[in-house]
C-alpha cells in the first residue's frame, strides 16, 4: 500500500499528491513563476488545497519539491521530460508578476478571489 | 520520475503526525536525501529520537531506530556506537528534549566526542506539550507559562556545544533544503561528535500568539534572525546581537574520537598495550 506518487502521471513536469497535501503554502510561496495556487476545497481541513495552475511556466528549480514537509508534490527529471519531447520553460516576466499576483492574494488562485 | 523517498520511508505511516507547514518534514527528507547520496545502506544507519514532535522522527525513518525516553537520546546512542562502532548513530531531538531535560547527557557527549550526529531540531517553544517556555524561546514571547511574556534568558544550542568540547558544530534553517542535505553530509562524514542545529518553524504554538500566524510568516521571521557566517564574522557587536549565524561554526579534526580511545582500553586489558596513563595525553589538566 502505497501513499506516494512519486511516478509522473502522464507527461507532467510537476504534479501533487493531494492525499498528503496538508495546505501550507509553502510549495506556492518558493515558487518563482506562479506554476502553483491554492484552491477552496471543502473537504480538506483548512478549505483549501494545492493546484498546479500554469504548468507551461515551470522551470524545473526543484524548490517546491525540497521545501514540501509532506511529500505532496514532486518536480520530473529533466532527462524524463526530454524523452516525453517536452522541456521546462524559461523564466518569463509574465511569470514573475503571477507570482507576484498569487502571493499577493494571500497564496490563493488568482481566479478564486481573495481568502 | 522523481527522487523515491519510498525506499526510506515506513509508508504505512504516512501521512505524518505534523501540522500542515511543520520543518520537521523538510528535515526529514534532507536527511533521507543525504542518506541516499552517501550511499550508506539502511542497515547500517541507527536513528535515535526522544520525545517531543522530532521524536516522531524515528517512527517513519526505515532504518534502525529507538524511540527513547525524554531526553535520553545520546544516552542511548552512546550505548549503540560503543557497542557497533562501525554504524552510523544520529540523535534527533527537539530544543526541549536537548537542552532542557537532555541538557546534561548533551553536554557529555559533547565532552566524549564521540562519533555520533545529532540533530537538534529548535522551534522555540515546547510544540507537542502546546506552547510552554523552553529555553530557546525569545525573551519577550508569549507562552502559555509566561503569559505576560517570557522573560527567561534564552540558551545558543551551537555556542553550548562549542563550549562542551563538541568537534563539528553547524547551524542551518530548513528553509533553505539545499544548504541543509550538504550540511548534514559534512556532519554524517565528520568523525566526532557532530552537533547540527536547524532552525525550524511552529506557527501553530509559538506563532499564533506572536503574530506569527501562517508557516511563511514564521519562516520569514527565522530568515530576518539568521545570517550566513561569513557575513556575521565581518558584523560589528551591535549589529551581531539579535542574529544567529548559519553554516560551519567549528571543525576540529585533531581531537581523539571517543571509541578509538575505547579501544585503547579493550586493547590494554587484552594485554596488547601497557595501561593507559596521563602521558598519552597531550592536554594532562
Amino acid at each position: 500500500m502505497s501513499t506516494f506518487l512519486t511516478e509522473n502521471p502522464g507527461d507532467q513536469p510537476v504534479w501533487v499528491n493531494t492525499s498528503n497535501c496538508k495546505a501550507c503554502d509553502i510549495c506556492v510561496s518558493v515558487c518563482p513563476s506562479g506554476v502553483l495556487a491554492m484552491r477552496y476545497e471543502i473537504s480538506s481541513t483548512l478549505g483549501a488545497m494545492i493546484a498546479v495552475e500554469h504548468p507551461e511556466s515551470c522551470i524545473g528549480c526543484n524548490e517546491c519539491e525540497l521545501s514540501c514537509p509532506d511529500f505532496a508534490i514532486f518536480v520530473a527529471e529533466k532527462a524524463d521530460l526530454k524523452a516525453a519531447g517536452l522541456s521546462f520553460a524559461k523564466l518569463t516576466d509574465e511569470a514573475k508578476a503571477r507570482q507576484a499576483a498569487i502571493a499577493a492574494n494571500n497564496y490563493y488562485s488568482i481566479e478564486q478571489g481573495a481568502r | 520520475m522523481a527522487f523515491n523517498y519510498e525506499k526510506y520511508l515506513r509508508i504505512q505511516k504516512m501521512p505524518t503526525l505534523w501540522c500542515w507547514g511543520c520543518g520537521d518534514g523538510v528535515i526529514l527528507k534532507a536527511f533521507v536525501r543525504a542518506i541516499e547520496k552517501m550511499g550508506i545502506k539502511q542497515d547500517d544507519v541507527c536513528v535515535i529520537s526522544g520525545i517531543g514532535c522530532s521524536g516522531r522522527f524515528s517512527s517513519y525513518v526505515d532504518f534502525n531506530t529507538i524511540h527513547t525516553t525524554h531526553g535520553r537520546t545520546v544516552a542511548y546512542a552512546t550505548g549503540v556506537k560503543l557497542a557497533c562502532p562501525d554504524k552510523v548513530v544520529v540523535c534527533v531531538a527537539g530544543d526541549g528534549d536537548a537542552l532542557a531535560i537532555g541538557g546534561n547527557h548533551t553536554i557529555h557527549g559533547c565532552r566524549r566526542n564521540i562519533d555520533i550526529t545529532m540533530i537538534v531540531i529548535n522551534n522555540f517553544i515546547y510544540g507537542l506539550t502546546n506552547s510552554q517556555t523552553s529555553p530557546t524561546t525569545p525573551q519577550g514571547m508569549w507562552t502559555v507559562t509566561q503569559k505576560i511574556g517570557n522573560i527567561d534568558p534564552t540558551f545558543d544550542t551551537c555556542e553550548l556545544a562549542i563550549a562542551s568540547g563538541a568537534s563539528f558544530v553547524a547551524r542551518e534553517t530548513m528553509l533553505d533544503p539545499k544548504k541543509l542535505e550538504k550540511i548534514i553530509i559534512k556532519a554524517l562524514e565528520h568523525k566526532g561528535f557532530s552537533m547540527m542545529e536547524v532552525l525550524s518553524n511552529c506557527h501553530i504554538n509559538l506563532g499564533r500568539k506572536n503574530k506569527m500566524v501562517s508557516a511563511m510568516e514564521n519562516l520569514e521571521w527565522i530568515d530576518s534572525i539568521t545570517t550566513s557566517k561569513k557575513k556575521y564574522d565581518a558584523m560589528t557587536e551591535e549589529e551581531k546581537l539579535n542574529l544567529f549565524p548559519t553554516g560551519v561554526l567549528k571543525q576540529d579534526l585533531e581531537v581523539r574520537e571517543y571509541c578509538d580511545m575505547y579501544k585503547d582500553i579493550q586493547d590494554a586489558h587484552q594485554g596488547k598495550r601497557a595501561k593507559i596513563t596521563q602521558d598519552d595525553f597531550a592536554k594532562k589538566i
